[in-house]
């Protein structure tokens, strides 16, 4: 049952616990692979190692936050290679095993770091040692971590510069800009908000038209105020013409007809004159 | 005058030799990786964007868990070793790090140094 509730609490754990034992078995590995270049082979136990890597974390944490203050102290958020010599001055001061010497640091006449021990002490170390990369390389992780090493990596654009890198990084442009100031350019006036307004085809379907149409779109039809019987052309002017022609031809209609009417009368009146009688 | 000029020349070696070292690290592969000690650094408030710098800690925390090992390795050497008949284990003499010999090499780092006030 204790078992059944320590397995809980272990797959709730948050986030943060979970980077630090990542982290820490990554440490663990690093120190392993120290371990067999010395010569050991194995472990009794795996708190022996796990003892050695969580020195070595501490070992790393108290010179960054050695370095830190000593940057801070000076007014600065980032470290220099002074505040890294100084806080790995104090962390192994008079160690004779790891770091022997070391007291010509703050000598006024040297005025050189390397002269320092502890900077010699490395440089030696670096020129002689075999170089032990790390066993697999590791994933990088994509989404901003909780901590800020992780997240602050992303590239800074030279405008961000002034911000500190331990900030969160800024969300993305595309976010919070204008999304008209690019268009304004090529924005027409006739395809403003003051005449189409708010919520049309274009802005309710979440596309913006800036020049390019969509594939699938409304069929359009345009119809006139009336229809025209003539194919092409005006239909006003059509309507005039005809209105004439309508004209033209009632008068040339009626002079027909009454010249009609007039030649009838005149052929009855010959007939008659005539003797036969035609109806 | 001379005094001087030397004083400058070894300044100037001293330069260069500080500006070799920093340059090396650019080429160096520390064991413990970029991105795990830049972690451990960010999470206790150290900014750096160096890479240099940031192999520098690497190095220096690579040669103290090397140090220590080393230490403890000469504690295990140093312990009489075991009666053995078989010839076979005499020949698979295998090196252990064991909690005696490294808390041993860790009590002579910590009765030296100013690491106590971290640990």
């Amino acid at each position: 049952m204790k078992r059944r509730r320590k397995a809980r609490v272990n797959s709730e754990a948050p986030d943060d616990q979970s980077a630090a034992e990542f982290s820490f078995s990554l440490t663990r590995v690093a120190v392993s692979q120290i371990c067999l270049s010395v010569g050991y082979t194995s472990t009794d136990t795996s708190s022996t190692l796990n003892t050695l890597t969580l020195i070595t974390t501490k070992f790393l944490q108290s010179i960054a936050e050695l370095a830190a203050s000593f940057s801070n102290s000076a007014n600065r958020t980032e470290a220099n290679l002074f505040d890294i010599v100084n806080g790995l001055q104090d962390t192994a001061l008079s160690t004779s095993d790891c770091f022997p010497g070391g007291s010509t640091l703050h000598n006024t006449e040297s005025h050189c770091l390397i002269k320092s021990a502890v900077l010699r002490n490395l440089s030696d170390f670096v020129a002689s040692a075999f170089e032990i990369p790390f066993a697999k390389p590791l994933p990088r992780l994509e989404t901003s971590g909780s901590h800020g090493g992780d997240s602050t990596r992303m590239a800074r654009s030279p405008e961000m510069r002034s911000f500190p890198a331990w900030l969160p990084p800024f969300p993305d442009s595309s976010l919070y800009l204008e999304p008209y100031t690019k268009e304004r350019s090529d924005h027409l006036w006739e395809n403003s908000d003051s005449v189409i307004g708010r919520g049309t085809f274009v802005e309710t379907s979440g596309v913006r038209s800036s020049g390019r149409l969509p594939l699938r779109r409304a069929s359009v039809r345009f119809k006139m105020g009336r229809d025209c019987s003539n194919g092409g052309g005006s239909c006003k002017s059509d309507t005039r013409l005809e209105r004439r022609r309508d004209d033209n031809d009632g008068e040339y209609g009626r002079e027909f007809e009454a010249q009609k009417k007039i030649g009838e009368e005149y052929i009855y009146c010959a007939d008659i004159d005539a003797g036969e009688w035609n109806m | 005058m001379n005094h001087g000029q030397q004083s400058g020349e070894a300044k100037h070696e001293d330069d260069a030799a500080l500006t070799e070292f920093l340059a090396s690290l650019m080429d160096y592969t520390p064991t413990i990786p970029d991105d795990l000690v830049e972690h451990y650094l960010a999470k206790s408030g150290f900014q750096c964007p160096d890479v240099r710098l940031i192999r520098l800690v690497a190095v220096a925390t690579q040669k103290f868990v090397a140090d220590v090992a080393s230490d403890a390795l000469q504690h295990c050497r140093a312990r009489p070793a075991p009666v053995v008949k078989d010839k076979k284990q005499q020949k698979d003499k295998r090196l252990v790090l064991t909690m005696e010999d490294l808390s041993k090499a860790l009590r002579e780092v910590n009765n030296s140094s100013s690491l106590s006030s971290c640990f």
